[in-house]
């Protein structure tokens, strides 16, 4: 059943930019973790956008040609190493007095956050446009 | 018999166009579910289903309205506004989805034109 055109891209554009939400607000409340269970400071995550190939979207059951249009979102690790401060009375530091915090820039996770929110807006625009469509259609042959 | 009922040129062509937005539809939201896809480039309704749709319509050939089919492929003419050579923009997107849903009414209210003159033609009184 694809009674909303652009339905099934739309939800999955939903989804990944939910998953961007979700690891940024992570990132954040651990912007000043040091201790972490596989030992270290935390690691800043992020999350990849790819293309993904949408067998739902094409053929013979739908007609249609667009394929290979669907955004599938993973979270990778940042690589960045971590940020060295001279703190000899914290329980982290090694023994030079130095503790490594994560390499988490707040502004820049923030800017992240509002061009996730503004791309879920716009995805959900795109569903209610496909669903003012499907209404149109459904007017077809309607009296009066 | 319905043939003759159904069969008009203009008709014809209104089913056509309202095929094309569904598949334009489809691709502008592909296009915005990649908004932040790396090196995604935008899909589109090629202009040649338009410019062979008005050919076929201006030539009244009926055959070649019912052949033809829209399709959506990759934009070679956009060009990449950000760094990592993705071609979306999203103002261009929300406007075209917006012209999308007004061609797609104007092809509805064409069919339902064409359709309650029909009925009134058969029962013999406007509904």
């Amino acid at each position: 059943m694809n009674l909303i055109p652009g339905a099934v891209s739309a939800s999955r554009g939903l989804q990944a930019e939910q998953l961007r939400m979700e690891v940024i607000s992570q990132n954040v409340a651990n912007a000043r973790t040091t201790r972490t269970a596989a030992g270290g400071p935390y690691q800043r995550q992020a999350v990849r956008f790819s293309e993904a190939l949408g067998e739902a979207l094409s053929g013979p059951m739908t007609g249609s040609s667009v394929n290979g249009a669907l955004t599938s979102a993973e979270i990778v690790t940042d690589s960045r190493p971590p940020v060295r401060v001279h703190q000899p009375g914290h329980p982290d530091a090694d023994s030079e007095g130095y503790v490594s915090y994560p390499a988490i820039n707040v502004h820049e996770e923030m800017a992240d956050l509002i061009s996730a929110s503004r791309t879920y807006e716009a995805n959900l625009a795109v569903i209610r446009n496909g669903r003012a469509l499907a209404q149109q259609a459904l007017s077809i042959g309607r009296r009066g | 018999m319905t043939e003759a009922l159904f069969g008009g040129i203009n008709y014809m062509a209104a089913k056509k166009g309202l095929d094309a937005c569904v598949e334009r539809q489809r691709a502008l939201a592909a296009n915005i579910a990649n908004l932040e896809t790396p090196g995604y480039r935008r899909l589109e309704v090629s202009h040649t289903f338009q410019q062979s749709l008005q050919d076929a319509v201006r030539r009244q050939d009926g055959d070649a309205i019912a052949s033809l089919r829209p399709r959506a492929s990759v934009d070679s003419q956009a060009t990449a506004k950000s760094p990592d050579g993705n071609t979306v923009n999203l103002t261009d997107e929300l406007m075209a989805i917006q012209e999308n849903g007004l061609e797609h009414g104007l092809h509805v209210q064409l069919i339902n034109g064409k359709m309650s003159r029909l009925r009134a033609a058969i029962s013999g009184r406007m509904s």
